[in-house]
């Protein structure tokens, strides 16, 4: 059996598959990456060059230096991560009340948050565009924190429950019985623990707030506009100016990538083994 | 005078009722165990006492101050948990110390308690290591050291040494009777297990389905059970029940039953007279069972068909028949005797015991 297993051809066609898989999921980057570094005669040249083209900083340096770039990073940043931290500390509240409290129904709503997950914003933009001009709060950068907390709330509940679920309570126990407050049980015994949980749901959070578009082209104007919305302007009248938005898209993977990159490292598995009997 | 009283205490998990009133009151410096199988309401008590767990009615004194509704941290008292509880992302170290951390303790102090317990609890050598690489009876001496670690007032035990191999536990037993006396701390103990309850205990309180059945030094529940359910409960093995009816024959008190007949001993005379019970259950330890009669006590001789004799060492375990009804004896034979055969056996009358056949209450 584990001969088969482990027999050279296997090996070598389960990495071709990872390597097909890989290139699949690359090749799209690699067309981002490149074509923000070709000029418009590179790119509108009758067949694709892939590799072997004179580079130029021309498109970075239209986009940083015309426009307000700066403004934008700075708009993405704040929405991005204010809505991030709003969702882990309300998100993990409610988890932690639905896993530990004892009422009726509580799988029930656990589960539901879910639901409400699979609307799709697009559905929920035009009820929230109408909101937001009814009560005369467009283009505030808070509006957009708001909706991004409250669209990802479902999910960081639903995630994090599960993570609380696996925490014994006995160890909350025996905080307070060693003499620990409520504010020491919650950082010096479940924080480290849920760690994981808060790392993942942070990915998936910020991904969503720092990626959404629709909400984004909504609810924003001039000045408060987030990268997403800004790359889209440059779809012109006169034209589609792919050079600037490839670039425009190069630069908005960096941030989520370190973010992911930061929060990746607190994810380890098995953190709650050997705290209490099997 | 009591360092740990409870009074009218009752708990219910909603509708359903797992102890109904419970009184009692542990002295201050005593090691009280209690006992009981499992489910009785052990950990639910001890969860109330440390204030875990609200109770539903009456009042809990500590030190003669009345902590029915005070916060664990209030109430001055140190917790192994059944189930370990270890924080898993801190080492052994780390563990033990974190009542004193949370209490701002100087380091030296830390380290100089911490090094102790872990010396006792022959933890030396891992005190750097994560919960989930200890095996699981190191896991449970952790729980245990972060535990003495502490200056508390009162320490709880619930089945601190359950996972413990036979030779560790009972090192352990010794070594927790002897932090006993060294700390004259009130301690609560809680365990299934008689043997550990009968050599550790002062007092021994025996629960049953969230009541208490008696309370006594280990010597009374032993040599005076209240009731049939002490009486079967304490003893290893477990004492033997057979149906009979007392009966008074020319003058002289007997209790019969089937393959046997019996004299009361003249402890019990006084109470057999003057009952109007005539249904009994007579009572009898495997360990007053003899198989010679050297003239000793009280001995009066019974048939028993042995149906299996196991080899214990210098006495043998008897499984047999008196009449119809089983009866297990341990008789003491010496280590090369031959397996024991069905014969003749004595029974010293005087360790006899008498119970109400329809309440259970002893006589
Ligand atoms: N949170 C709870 N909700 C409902 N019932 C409970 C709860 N905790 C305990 N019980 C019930 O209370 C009774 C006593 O439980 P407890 O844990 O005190 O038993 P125990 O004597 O410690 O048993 P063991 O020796 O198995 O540990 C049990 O019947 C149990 O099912
Ligand atoms: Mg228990």
């Amino acid at each position: 059996m584990s001969n088969q297993l482990h027999s050279p051809w296997r090996v070598m066609a389960h990495y071709v598959c990872l390597c097909l898989l890989a290139i699949a999921c690359l090749m799209p980057i690699w067309v981002m990456i490149s074509t923000s570094f070709k000029d418009d005669i590179v790119i509108f040249d009758g067949k694709p060059i892939w590799f072997f083209f004179v580079p130029t900083m021309d498109n970075y340096e239209y986009i940083v230096g015309r426009g307000k770039f700066d403004r934008y990073l700075v708009n993405s940043v704040i929405v991005a991560v204010v809505s991030t931290f709003l969702t882990l500390l309300l998100g993990g509240l409610c988890a932690y009340a639905l896993a530990r409290a004892e009422f009726k129904g509580r799988r029930f709503v656990a589960n539901a948050t879910l639901l409400v997950r699979m609307v799709p914003p697009a559905v929920l933009a035009v009820p929230a565009f109408a909101m937001v001009i009814f009560l005369n709060v467009n283009n505030d950068l808070l509006v957009l924190i708001f909706f991004y907390t409250a669209l990802n709330l479902p999910f960081a509940i639903w995630l994090l429950f599960g993570f609380y679920k696996q925490i014994p309570v006995e160890l909350e126990e025996a905080a307070i019985v060693d003499g620990a407050s409520p504010l020491q049980v919650f950082f010096r015994v479940l924080l480290p623990l849920m760690k994981s949980g808060y790392a993942v749901a942070g990915i998936f959070t910020f991904r969503i707030a720092w990626n959404e578009f629709i909400l984004a082209l909504l609810l924003t104007g001039r000045n408060t506009r987030t990268l997403p919305v800004a790359a889209s302007g440059f779809l012109t009248d006169t034209g589609v100016e792919w050079g600037r938005i490839m670039a425009m898209g190069t630069l908005i993977v960096i941030p989520p990538l370190l973010f992911t990159f930061f929060a990746a490292r607190q994810i380890i598995a098995g953190m709650t083994a050997g705290a209490v009997k099997g | 005078m009591p360092g740990v009283e409870l009074i009218d205490v009752a708990k219910s998990f909603g509708s359903t009722e797992v102890i109904p009133k419970l009184n009692l009151s542990i002295d201050e410096g005593e090691f009280a165990v209690i006992v009981g199988p499992s489910g009785c309401g052990k950990s639910t008590t001890l969860r109330m006492i440390c204030g875990l767990e609200p109770v539903t009615s009456g009042s809990i004194f500590i030190k003669d101050r009345n902590v029915t509704k005070a916060a664990p941290k209030a109430r001055d008292i140190a917790m192994v948990f059944q189930s370990y509880a270890l924080y898993p992302h801190m080492d052994v170290a780390g563990n033990m110390s974190f009542a004193l951390r949370l209490a701002g303790r100087p380091k030296e102090e830390i380290k100089r308690r911490v090094d102790h317990a872990a010396q006792l609890l022959e933890l030396t050598d891992y005190l750097h290591r994560k919960p989930r690489d200890l095996s699981g009876g190191q896991r449970q001496r952790v729980a245990m050291g972060r535990s003495i670690v502490r200056d508390a007032y009162c320490f709880l035990f619930d089945e601190p040494l359950s996972n413990l191999d036979a030779k560790l536990r009972s090192s352990m037993r010794t070594e927790l009777a002897l932090l006993h006396k060294q700390l004259e701390r009130t301690m609560v103990y809680v365990t299934h297990d008689q043997i550990e309850a009968m050599t550790m205990a002062d007092r021994i309180v025996i629960m049953d389905q969230g009541e208490i059945q008696q309370v006594g030094t280990p010597r009374e529940v032993y040599t005076s059970p209240r009731n049939r359910f002490v009486a079967g409960f304490i003893g290893s093995p477990s004492m033997n029940f057979l149906d009979a009816q007392l009966q008074d024959e020319r003058g002289e008190l007997v209790v019969r039953g089937d393959g046997f007949r019996l004299p009361i001993p003249d402890r019990l005379q006084q109470q057999v007279q003057n009952t109007t019970v005539t249904e009994c259950t007579v009572g009898l330890r495997p360990e007053h069972f003899f198989a010679r009669n050297d003239g000793s006590g009280n001995l009066a001789a019974l048939k028993l068909n042995v149906d299996v004799a196991e080899y214990i060492g210098s006495s043998q375990f008897l499984a047999a028949h008196l009449g119809e009804q089983a009866v297990t004896a341990t008789v003491d034979v010496g280590p090369d005797a031959e397996p024991m055969q069905s014969g003749e056996y004595y029974f010293d009358t005087n360790r006899l015991y008498l119970f109400d056949r329809r309440t259970g209450m002893a006589l």
